[in-house]
């Protein structure tokens, strides 16, 4: 039975499909590719555009470690970017579920408000959010510039419209029947909202989640005024090791790249995990 | 006797499930908003930033100096131009993507992840990346056979879309590939009762169900384009060549460099209300904002 | 029934975030000194990160058994970096007490009066104005009675060229003029090696050699607040600066998308006779090279183009006043102990040992004495001593950009292969202008 669905439910014959794929993944592997290969290489050559390395110097991954705070980085960014993924999709799934299933006065300008939110540059919100900070941290007489928990707030903050928007593109496509029958048994809002629509918005979630996770993983801006050495995340750590480099002696290309592929990899190995919950989706349960 | 697609009640509403999205919203986003557009209406520079609040009040002057003697036109100009033209691209090519992996294959897990790879890449990563590739004697020329700038001149506005495309299009893949899961599969066995080829499927079934979760990539992706900062930073420094000076570089220099924070918020201003207009136009076309009226 | 699981819930990702929130604290303000910790900023170090890395920890422990407060070392990655962290300061009024900023950033972060102006006391405080080389307090204030900056480490600028190539062509040294060295890098230009090799898609380098030139030539880019963009001598030192590559062909026609780092790798690669505008730093990388031992410093050419000899009014300068100083804000709760830590930062010894570290001169004049007669340093410690300081005002940023600026612009038709008259008179027009503009709202 379930070859039969699959049979069905394929979309591109496979020849087509393989075309398609092997030209995608050239695409993508193409300069991941070279950076590895200048992650290998000595310096000069690359510095050269030589596009095979002169020589094996995988030393160069031993070497990021020391070089630069990379290890302490990467810790950060796992807390930040995960916390952030984890609470913005859950505050997202809320708003979300106002927005879509009642009506009230003001809800086709808050869904508008949030894309417009949306074209908001982050270059003009960092200044005044620093000064935000500094100004509550003396008016509360805490400290909250150098904290992890900054720039958790500001990366979740700006990760909600997007979430919510996706959040609201998935409820709609819920049937509002489930709904109904979880409120004619008596449940409230919470319940039907935890024990029903939960369940079955993974895909959305997901989406959700791992976008915010890469706005936590991948900010440099305020990250790098937010943040103080102890609590700097991994995309900070490159940027400075980047930037460094751009005077005076020739930069270490190779531990660069390498550097730069380390810390991709967390994420890819993430959706790796998570694509599986995409595909569980909707049709496990819910509406036949 | 229930209307069956009724879904918005004015009975019970969970408001207070606004307050979290909704208090961090304010304080985070909205409230340095304003701010910033206090501090376009101060004369604030280097000379005047300590005692900012004191900083003398000088009304519109930032704006017209922003509109009249700055490049700000025309770096709109090239912002919105390349954009539309990369979220144009990476419409095919997620889609693409998107369509080619829903089918269950061996390695498909891994060819998901890769495949999402380059938007997953700091932007910084990719543009330095990029610009060794893109060298007057790197490995572009080489082997494309041709030799000259790509940072510089008229064909660095080319080498941004080209980055700017080859980083973007997972955006579009992920959210349509989340959406073709959500395809019911009666829909399939419908289309297959009917006969349907696997062209016409696609077309007149499948395609038309993404069209929400495309939209919205649409319009994140131009909007994430448009105030792209690292990208072009990195890819071609500061000062900009003329041919890809792009409004958040603009704006970075004017602030942050030349320390004009009044005249580059501004800027900022300027170019939030020029873009504004042409998406809310958009929004509305595509219903984006009610989704398809009251469900 | 719903609302309590919900406070539950939200308090549990409340506490979640918080613990994943909790970073590190800073100093606590108490009687004594020895819950103090001072915050200074420092550019970080590519060549030697694990040394300075070390470095800070030895300046902290040194501090400590002296004043019985720690250090806390903070590192910014470039000049961008920089500014960002000195504005989100100043506007904020917290941050660093002790800022380590490259020179020509002095006159900016004079301009936000943020930072203490060094009192007669305050200097003795640090060891006495005249511990310090003369030459290097040339960019601590606008005049004397108000100056910021401590001088900490001075970097000039000088010129590496290749001894083989240069004796296989029967030059025994580089020209003093412009003009000569030019002649001298056509004679060396042959069999695919180059004259010069220069970064001309550089963000930071090509300014200073229209600045070298026109300050030699007696009519420097500003003076007295008033900008000289477009005046003939700055359009000379253009045309020479893009003429080595399009007319005189001495230069790599790749260079136009070279930064500095590839200029050096081509030197390195033997590729080219003279390497302009670098500072001691270089020399890590060139030792690991192919001419490791068959390259020597210089100092650049101190006449300008078109003059045989210096001309009236005209000063030989052969290096921006480059290097470090150290500056002291004045929302600090620890001036004193910041005074104190400069003091000992700028003290023989620690000078000394800095040097033997890092390469990077000293400005305390008695560490630079001992140095004496290093060959190697000769023609570093003699550029020291001939640099001349960049304009102290705050509108330098912006002036120093329009120089920059019009070389970019220039370089679509750089790498045509020719330098467009009317296309750079109209360059420097507009460079000009806004220069003016940035003098003019100078406060």
């Amino acid at each position: 039975m379930k070859a039969r669905s699959e049979e069905v439910a394929r979309l591109l014959p496979g020849p087509l499909r393989a075309v398609v794929l092997t030209v995608l993944l050239l695409i993508v592997l193409g300069p991941l590719a070279y950076m590895f290969l200048a992650s290998v290489s000595s310096d000069l050559a690359v510095a050269r555009g030589a596009l095979w390395p002169d020589g094996f110097h995988i030393d160069n991954y031993a070497k990021i470690w020391s070089t630069t705070n990379l290890g302490r980085g990467l810790v950060n960014s796992v807390l930040v970017a995960g916390a952030v993924a984890v609470v913005s999709a859950f505050v997202a799934l809320l708003s979300a579920y106002v927005l879509v299933r009642y009506a009230f006065r003001g809800r086709i300008a808050v869904l508008r408000g949030l894309l417009a939110l949306q074209s908001i540059p982050g270059t003009l919100l960092l200044l005044p959010v620093f000064v935000l900070f500094a100004s509550a941290a003396t008016a509360l007489g805490v400290t909250i510039i150098g904290t992890r928990g900054a720039v958790l707030i500001t990366y979740l903050t700006f990760a909600l419209p997007f979430s919510t928007w996706v959040m609201v593109t998935y409820l709609r496509e819920l049937p509002p029947e489930l709904d109904e029958a979880a409120r004619v048994d008596g449940a409230s809002p919470w319940r039907v909202l935890t024990r029903v629509i939960a369940p079955l918005s993974w895909p959305g979630l997901v989406v959700s989640g791992v976008f915010a996770f890469l706005l936590g993983w991948n900010d440099v801006l305020f990250a790098s005024v937010l943040t103080n050495p102890d609590t700097r995340t991994a995309a900070v750590e490159l940027q400075i090791f980047g930037a460094s480099q751009e005077g005076g002696a020739l930069p270490v290309y190779g531990q660069l790249m390498a550097a730069a592929l380390v810390c991709a990899v967390p994420v890819v190995a993430l959706y790796l995990v998570f694509q599986r919950y995409l595909v569980a989706g909707l049709t496990t349960g819910g509406v036949r | 006797m229930t209307s069956p697609r009724r879904t918005a009640t004015r009975r019970g509403r969970p408001l207070w499930m606004f307050l979290p999205g909704g208090v961090l919203t304010l304080l985070v986003i909205i409230v340095p908003l304003v701010l910033a557009l206090y501090i376009s209406l101060l004369d604030l520079d280097q000379y005047s930033i300590r005692e900012w609040v004191g900083a003398e009040f000088i009304g519109f002057e930032n704006y017209v100096e922003a509109v009249r003697d700055s490049n700000l036109v025309h770096a709109i100009g090239i912002s919105i131009g390349y954009s539309a033209l990369v979220t144009v691209g990476c419409l095919p090519i997620g889609l693409a993507a998107a369509i080619a992996t829903q089918d269950r294959f061996k390695g498909r897990a891994l060819v998901r992840s890769i495949l999402l790879v380059p938007y997953v890449l700091p932007a910084f990563v990719v543009g330095s990346t990029w610009r060794i590739i893109f060298q007057p004697d790197g490995v572009a020329n080489g082997l494309l056979g041709t030799s000259g700038l790509w940072l510089n001149g008229p064909r660095s506005f080319w080498a941004l879309v080209i980055v700017a495309l080859w980083s973007g299009w997972p955006l579009v893949y992920l959210l349509a590939a989340a959406g073709l899961q959500s395809v019911d599969a009666t829909v399939h066995e419908a289309a297959a009762l009917d006969g349907a080829g696997w062209w016409a499927k696609l077309r007149h079934v499948v395609l038309p169900q993404l069209r929400g979760p495309v939209s919205l990539a649409l319009v994140i992706s131009f909007l994430h384009n448009v105030n792209s900062f690292t990208l072009p930073f990195v890819l071609f420094g500061v000062p900009s060549p003329y041919d890809v000076e792009v409004l958040p570089v603009l704006t970075y220099v004017e602030s942050f460099q030349n320390f004009e924070f009044g005249l580059s918020v501004a800027m900022a201003v300027v170019s939030l209300i020029l873009v504004a207009i042409p998406m809310a136009v958009y929004l509305r076309a595509v219903r984006l904002d009610t989704g398809r009226g009251l469900r | 029934m719903n609302r309590r699981s919900f406070a539950v819930l939200a308090s549990a990702l409340l506490l979640g975030s918080t613990l994943t929130a909790c970073g590190s604290d800073e100093g606590s303000d108490s009687g004594d000194n020895s819950g103090v910790t001072l915050t200074m900023l420092m550019g970080v170090n590519n060549i030697y990160p694990e040394q300075q890395r070390a470095w800070f920890t030895e300046v902290s422990d040194k501090f400590k058994q002296e004043t019985g407060a720690s250090v806390r070392f903070e590192t910014f990655a470039s000049a961008n970096d920089e500014l960002t962290k000195i504005q989100t300061s100043v506007v904020s009024g917290q941050g660093p007490d002790v800022y380590a900023l490259g020179t020509t950033f002095t006159p900016t972060a004079y301009a936000t009066g943020a930072f203490v102006e060094l009192t007669k006391d305050d200097w003795d405080k640090v060891g006495g104005r005249d511990r310090f080389l003369p030459a290097t307090l040339g960019i601590s204030g606008p005049d004397q009675e108000h100056e910021v900056g401590i001088p900490f480490a001075s970097r000039p600028f000088v010129m590496a060229y290749n001894k083989d190539l240069l004796t296989a062509a029967g030059i025994d040294k580089p020209a003093d003029s412009w003009d000569a060295l030019r002649d001298q890098a056509k004679q060396l230009t042959k069999d695919g090696t180059y004259g010069l090799a220069i970064g001309y898609a550089d963000g930071f380098d090509p300014w200073k050699f229209i600045w070298a030139m026109t300050i030699q030539a007696g009519t420097p880019v500003v003076k007295d607040g008033k900008a000289a963009l477009d005046g003939p001598n700055t359009k000379t030192a253009y045309q020479n600066y893009l003429g080595w590559l399009a007319t005189d062909k001495v230069v790599d026609p790749a260079a136009v998308g070279w930064k500095n780092a590839q200029a050096i790798a081509a030197f390195g690669d033997g590729k080219a006779a003279f390497l302009p505008m670098v500072s001691a730093s270089s020399k890590v990388t060139l030792d690991k090279s192919k001419v490791a031992g068959k390259y020597a410093y210089a100092v650049m050419p101190t006449i300008p183009p078109g003059a045989t000899s210096l001309p009236a009014g005209g000063v030989g300068a052969t290096s921006i006043l480059s290097g470090d100083n150290v500056v002291v804000a004045k929302y600090s709760k620890h001036k004193d102990l910041a005074l104190a830590l400069v003091k000992l930062m700028t003290s023989e010894q620690m000078q000394t040992s800095y040097y033997k570290t890092f390469g990077e001169l000293p400005t305390n004049q008695a560490a630079a004495t001992a140095l004496g007669s290093d060959p190697a340093l000769a023609a570093i410690v003699e550029s020291a001593g001939k640099s001349e300081n960049t304009p102290f005002t705050g509108a330098w940023g912006q002036v120093q950009l329009e120089l920059t600026n019009v070389v970019v612009q220039s370089i679509p038709d750089l790498s045509a292969g020719r330098v467009d008259d009317g296309k750079l008179t109209g360059l420097l027009g507009q460079a000009q202008t806004k220069a003016q503009q940035a003098l003019d709202k100078a406060k």
